[in-house]
């Protein structure tokens, strides 16, 4: 609900913004339905509406990077008639999620040498190989990388299709941004860009925090903080429920 | 219904969960073993990381092996001073096998080594067992007690102990060194390692095979229980609301499993384990040489 009313404050927003005069000042407000994401018992992945107001007409991409990790990708090869992993690529501080969205095919709106240097899109991610094997060429490299987006879709951690962009308007926008159950905790940046004339006029960035709340919070910190504890704690519930079945066996004989 | 895991990190459905913990949980009690060897592959098949599902199931059988043994101790069938002997080779085998575990987990190969040990000790010890109880159902057509068997090499070692309730007079070496190898299976594949325990117990040992379930039980609760803390400490693979879920499906599917079982002759039902046994190990096999869907696959540098 309160992502509606804000969003009938963005069109006032807008409404002023509109009413200005078309200054020199490139605005770009961006807000989302949600300010964070809660992983809770019960979540199944989430929702989240992101809009936004420019003041001049345009297109907009939106890029949403999860936390940078060193991610390691392996390939499988057949030794004695089994699948065995073989070669190890490290890509250092691949994002362990990406998603993009836009209101026109990316490839139509900005030049390769600012997709690459904005790193939008999959396929120009500008991933470095931290650790390789010592025969690697760029083809191998080139392999690898693609090998690394293809299983993150596979997970649904990186968007395959790219998502719609709804341009409402002249200056208002709204797309719809899918986090799925695997996703990891930490803060994700999403990054706004206005484009105009093949360039990009704006650029806006703004955070959201994904975290666990509640039980799964407190789990997740106790066994990381205190894993022995954790353990211990793990038998003792075993032991008990262990005991409490074999007296609920007995009495029914 | 769907629960969110918050060690595994994954949402799953509460109902699939006790179901499958309800459905191993009958064939633990219809078989007597832990059924870590069918619930550890299953967890991973559902999406739960290969460790967590290891270090989760550890937890899930200290908890139905406790269980099992209170029954077997009113009966009389725990031979304590076997079942020592037993854990401590236990205990330095899985302190080994966690370390092993950790290892090979950075190396990238901890997959592969999951997947071949379950594929050549399933593979084994259901065609022994499958061959075994085939013969004996065609010999007890004709009566009469299975043979004593003679004096063997394994006779001849030092450190003889008395083993008063299994009625044996035994080098201490055996019991510790099947101790050790099922302490190092049980940490690599989350399993209590029952289904080696048993016929290691019966065939190697030979021990009176009342007594070993009992006393095979009876060690793999603190074998498993270290491998619970070990696997917490280490690998933080240990999902106590996952292992809740399937406590509670596995309890109510034992009992039910247990009833079942006493309508069954004992050939019968080691037959029906044998090919279980195998079904699994045939269905891992092919897993490892058939062609993946995808030649490349993430590493654990990711991972948390």
């Amino acid at each position: 609900m309160s992502g509606i009313l804000r969003f009938i404050s963005l069109l006032s927003l807008g409404a002023i913004l509109f009413a200005t005069p078309p200054a020199l000042a490139k605005g770009l407000e961006v807000d989302l339905s949600k300010p964070d994401v809660r992983l809770d018992v019960s979540f199944e992945g989430a929702d989240l509406l992101l809009f936004g107001a420019t003041d001049h007409e345009g297109d907009i991409i939106v890029v949403v990077r999860g936390p940078a990790k060193d991610t390691s990708i392996r390939l499988k090869e057949r030794v004695a008639g089994i699948w065995v992993s073989t070669d190890e690529v490290i890509f250092e501080g691949a994002p362990s999620f990406y998603a993009l969205a836009s209101s026109k095919p990316i490839d139509d709106l900005l030049a390769m040498e600012v997709l690459l240097q904005q790193k939008i899109g999959t396929k120009n991610l500008g991933l470095v190989a931290k650790s390789a094997p010592d025969d690697a060429t760029e083809d191998t490299l080139k392999n690898f990388k693609d090998g690394l987006v293809r299983n993150m879709v596979a997970k649904n951690l990186y968007t395959g299709e790219p998502g719609q962009i709804d341009l409402v308007g002249k200056q208002l926008f709204r797309t719809d941004l899918w986090f799925p159950a695997n996703v990891h905790v930490g803060e994700y940046v999403i990054d706004t860009y206005l484009i105009t004339n093949g360039r990009i006029a704006t650029h806006n960035s703004t955070q959201l925090s994904v975290h666990k709340v509640g039980l799964e919070a407190e789990i997740y910190n106790f066994a990381h903080e205190h894993a022995l504890l954790y353990g211990l704690l793990a038998i003792l519930i075993a032991v008990v429920s262990g005991w409490t079945a074999n007296a609920v066996f007995k009495k029914r004989g | 219904m769907q629960i969110y895991l918050p060690i595994a990190e994954v949402s799953v459905n509460i109902f699939l969960i006790l179901g499958m913990g309800g459905g191993i949980g009958f064939l633990s009690g219809l078989f007597g073993v832990g059924g870590g060897f069918l619930m550890t592959p299953l967890l991973i098949f559902i999406g739960i990381p290969p460790a967590v599902a290891v270090g989760t199931e550890a937890n899930q059988i200290v908890a139905s092996s406790i269980s099992g043994v209170l029954a077997h101790f009113k009966r009389g069938n725990v031979d304590i001073r076997m079942g020592v002997m037993l854990l401590i080779g236990g205990v330095i085998g899985s302190t080994f096998g966690v370390w092993l575990f950790t290892f090979l987990k950075t190396l990238g190969q901890i997959d592969l080594v999951i997947k071949l040990s379950y594929v050549i000790f399933l593979g084994v010890i259901g065609s022994l067992m499958f061959i075994e109880s085939l013969n004996s159902m065609r010999a007890s057509k004709k009566a009469g007690p299975p043979k004593r068997k003679g004096h063997n090499i394994l006779h001849g070692l030092p450190f003889k102990m008395r083993f008063r309730r299994s009625k044996l007079y035994i080098s201490a070496v055996l019991p510790l060194a099947v101790g050790v190898v099922v302490g190092i299976l049980s940490a690599i594949m989350g399993v209590g390692g029952g289904f080696v325990m048993v016929p290691a117990m019966i065939y190697l040992l030979g021990m009176p095979t009342a007594v070993v379930v009992g006393t095979s039980l009876f060690q793999i609760i603190f074998v498993t229980a270290n491998v619970t803390v070990l696997q917490a400490v280490n690998n933080y693979a240990v999902d106590v609301v996952l292992a809740l879920l399937l406590l509670i499906g596995g309890v109510i599917g034992a009992q039910f499993g247990a009833r079942a079982g006493a309508k069954l002759k004992g050939e019968q039902l080691r037959v029906l384990l044998a090919m279980m046994v195998l079904g699994v190990c045939i269905k891992i096999a092919l897993d490892l040489t058939l062609t993946p869907d995808d030649l490349y696959a993430l590493g654990t540098t990711g991972g948390h």
